[in-house]
């Protein structure tokens, strides 16, 4: 119960300021993960169109998997078919997925998806190219994209990327980490000129419901024993005093025939 | 020849309900088949922001109404209230009914169904949904134990009674615990779903909330359906067993009220009550007809030992239950960009299927088996007593 989940090895960091919604590290995710553009593992979040002309502004972001500390997909998931590694990177075992979709619904990011009209569907989840970080090369989005909005490295350094950023220009830059707190901590860190609501991101607590949810399923053992224990001592004690019951019944009608026949002698 | 008269005077004489009741069936299942094999976008309006939808919805309200066989086999088999004995079979045929479809319908719900046994192969042992999924299975089979007499009565193999008879009492306490596990879990399931959840609902008390709920409308279940077989079959519970059981509802639904508002209070969420719109409305609707009206009616001896009466107090509660389910998996659902989710017929084909498939082999069930031998039989015309007619004459 006392999981103290470990800061991940790799990170990213997303610049939402640098991101020309090119769209090119959705074409590499594809490629490199042989999936159609419709189920890439990574999409853009946007503000929209905002302000009044001649003052337009539209600020876009891509989105892929937070790789949290504390994963609520895997501590959702029924079979162990998510997994977080030692490096902090959380993946998806397709051999093992039964399909019931709780991560999907259990991620506070919206994170998973799913081949919906697949007749044996699969779960759509970025593993951090994990293929790709064995060979020494960065994740297929960070390599790709053409402006620098995704960089990829070691995790302390990206978060002290995060900072040196923010705090040089505090003007350009929303005072905030998106992943730095966000669901108890994530790999993937953002910064961005606009408040993060306004992209379209969830508001997450600081705390992940993983932590929640483990206190409760992993003291069920526990309880289910004690409640055997009762229920064993409850049955026991009624059935041992129904018979002392019964026995003092029979004894006081002996009693009482005996009486009676002394009283008739 | 005789086999072939005794098969068409069975299918004569039997009701006519059934025949409607085996087409939806087979018209579910076949629908419930096209979906395995087209997959989940075609047949179902579920999406990434609604990933489960009216079929969980159905679980969940299915689990809390058959609640009923574990409150009933701890109160009659661990508490020993013998005089309620007699409701024990009708009820645990309803339980494991109730808990069959719920398999079948998870089956249907399953995108790999093709590789369902990997929840035991390869399980994870902090999530609530393993929970569920291994004590169902296991509480499925212990019904199964506990029906096994009304099966077996009859046969060539009642040879084996006296030796399930002498286990009995540790199967259901066994079974009373793995029910009590799952349907907290089932509770527990949502807790790691808070920050979809809307606040009136998210609680860590989630899974004491469904125990409790669990309790109430379980032995709601066992009222209305004594209540009701006294009508179709002629035979119940005495008036008196069923006011005995009765008399437990006020003091659950009350404990239930007392944590439900307290930790609303606790959490300091109580003005959510009066202004959050619609989620208030379906809040109130909940506690007014599911808790605060049966508390008022069961509170009144008369109500109590009135069928019509306590029938109608006993369908408030489990209506109560079926709302709050459907509020938890449901309607209380933030989604994130605004999309709603409305269930595709053919959903709601496959439940209706299924829910008709429950009520078939229900009723061949009571029609071919002692399932109603130890209720007490009313005094009412023999022509209202079909079922043990037509056994009489299929001999």
């Amino acid at each position: 119960m006392t999981h103290q989940p470990n800061n991940p090895r790799y990170g990213f960091l997303i610049d939402a300021s640098y991101c020309i919604d090119c769209r090119s590290c959705m074409v590499a995710c594809s490629v490199e993960n042989n999936v159609p553009m419709d189920s890439t593992r990574i999409w853009i979040k946007e503000t929209g169109i905002t302000g009044t002309y001649p003052d337009l502004k539209r600020f876009t972001a891509p989105f892929h998997c937070m790789h949290c500390k504390d994963p609520s997909c895997v501590s959702a998931c029924t079979v162990s078919a998510l997994t977080r590694n030692d490096d902090g990177i959380v993946s998806y075992n397709q051999d093992i997925c039964i399909g019931c979709r709780y991560c999907v619904y259990a991620c506070p990011f919206g994170v998973p998806n799913y081949q919906w009209d697949e007749p044996l569907p699969l779960v759509i989840k970025c593993d951090m190219c994990f293929a790709r970080l064995g060979e020494g090369q960065q994740p297929a989005c960070a390599a790709t994209c053409p402006t620098g909005a995704i960089q990829f490295g070691r995790y302390e350094d990206m978060l002290a990327e995060a900072h040196r950023k923010i705090n040089e220009r505090p003007d350009k830059y929303v005072q905030h980490i998106y992943g730095e707190e966000e669901n108890g901590g994530t790999a993937t860190l953002y910064i961005s000129p606009v408040p993060f609501e306004e992209l379209g991101f969830p508001i997450a607590g600081t705390t992940s419901p993983a932590y929640s949810n483990r206190l409760v399923t992993e003291g069920t053992p526990m309880v289910a024993g004690a409640m055997l224990v009762g229920l064993t001592g409850v049955y026991l004690t009624i059935k041992h005093l129904r018979e002392e019951a019964e026995c003092d019944r029979v004894e006081a009608a002996k009693e009482k025939a005996a009486q009676s026949a002394g009283e008739e002698q | 020849m005789t086999m072939l008269r005794k098969i068409r005077h069975e299918l004569n004489t039997m009701p006519k309900f059934v025949y409607i009741t085996a087409a939806l069936t087979v018209f579910g299942l076949s629908i419930a088949l096209y979906r395995m094999f087209v997959g989940l976008g075609a047949t179902t309006n579920l999406s990434k922001e609604f990933p489960w939808g009216i079929w969980i919805s159905f679980d969940l309200a299915t689990v809390a109404l058959s609640g009923g066989a574990f409150t009933l086999a701890a109160l009659v088999y661990v508490f020993q209230f013998e005089d309620l004995h007699p409701a024990t079979r009708p009820t645990v045929l309803a339980g494991l009914l109730g808990y069959s479809s719920v398999m079948v319908i998870l089956l249907f719900d399953l995108g790999r169904w093709d590789r369902f046994y990997n929840v035991f192969l390869h399980p994870n042992v902090s999530s609530a949904l393993l929970e569920v999924s291994w004590c169902i299975t296991a509480y499925t089979l212990i019904l199964v134990y506990e029906l096994s007499p009304v099966l077996l009565q009859n046969s060539r193999l009642k040879c084996l009674l006296p030796i399930i008879k002498k286990y009995t009492v540790p199967i259901v306490i066994a079974g009373v615990t793995l029910s009590t596990m799952h349907q907290s879990s089932l509770g527990t399931m949502f807790i790691i779903m808070s920050p979809r959840l809307h606040p009136l609902w998210s609680s860590m008390l989630l899974p004491v909330f469904f125990l409790i709920s669990s309790f109430a409308s379980g032995i709601s279940l066992v009222v209305a359906g004594s209540s009701v077989s006294h009508w179709l079959f002629g035979r119940s519970l005495k008036i008196k067993t069923m006011a005995k059981l009765s008399w437990f509802i006020p003091w659950i639904l009350a404990f239930y009220l007392v944590i439900k508002f307290g930790e609303l209070v606790i959490a300091g969420e109580w003005d959510l009550l009066f202004s959050s719109g619609n989620y208030s409305l379906l809040f109130w609707a909940e506690i007014i007809f599911g808790v605060l009206i049966p508390i008022g009616m069961f509170a009144f001896r008369q109500v109590r030992f009135s069928r019509t009466a306590s029938l109608i107090g006993a369908l408030f509660i489990m209506g109560g239950t079926v709302l709050n389910r459907f509020d938890v998996t449901w309607f209380s659902i933030a989604s994130v960009n605004g999309e709603v989710y409305t269930p595709h017929w053919m959903e709601i084909a496959i439940l209706v299927g299924v829910a008709a498939g429950v009520v078939t082999v229900y009723s061949l069930i009571a029609r071919y088996f002692p399932v109603y031998e130890e209720t007490e039989p009313h005094q009412l015309p023999v022509e209202v007593r079909p079922f043990e007619n037509s056994h009489a004459a299929g001999d």
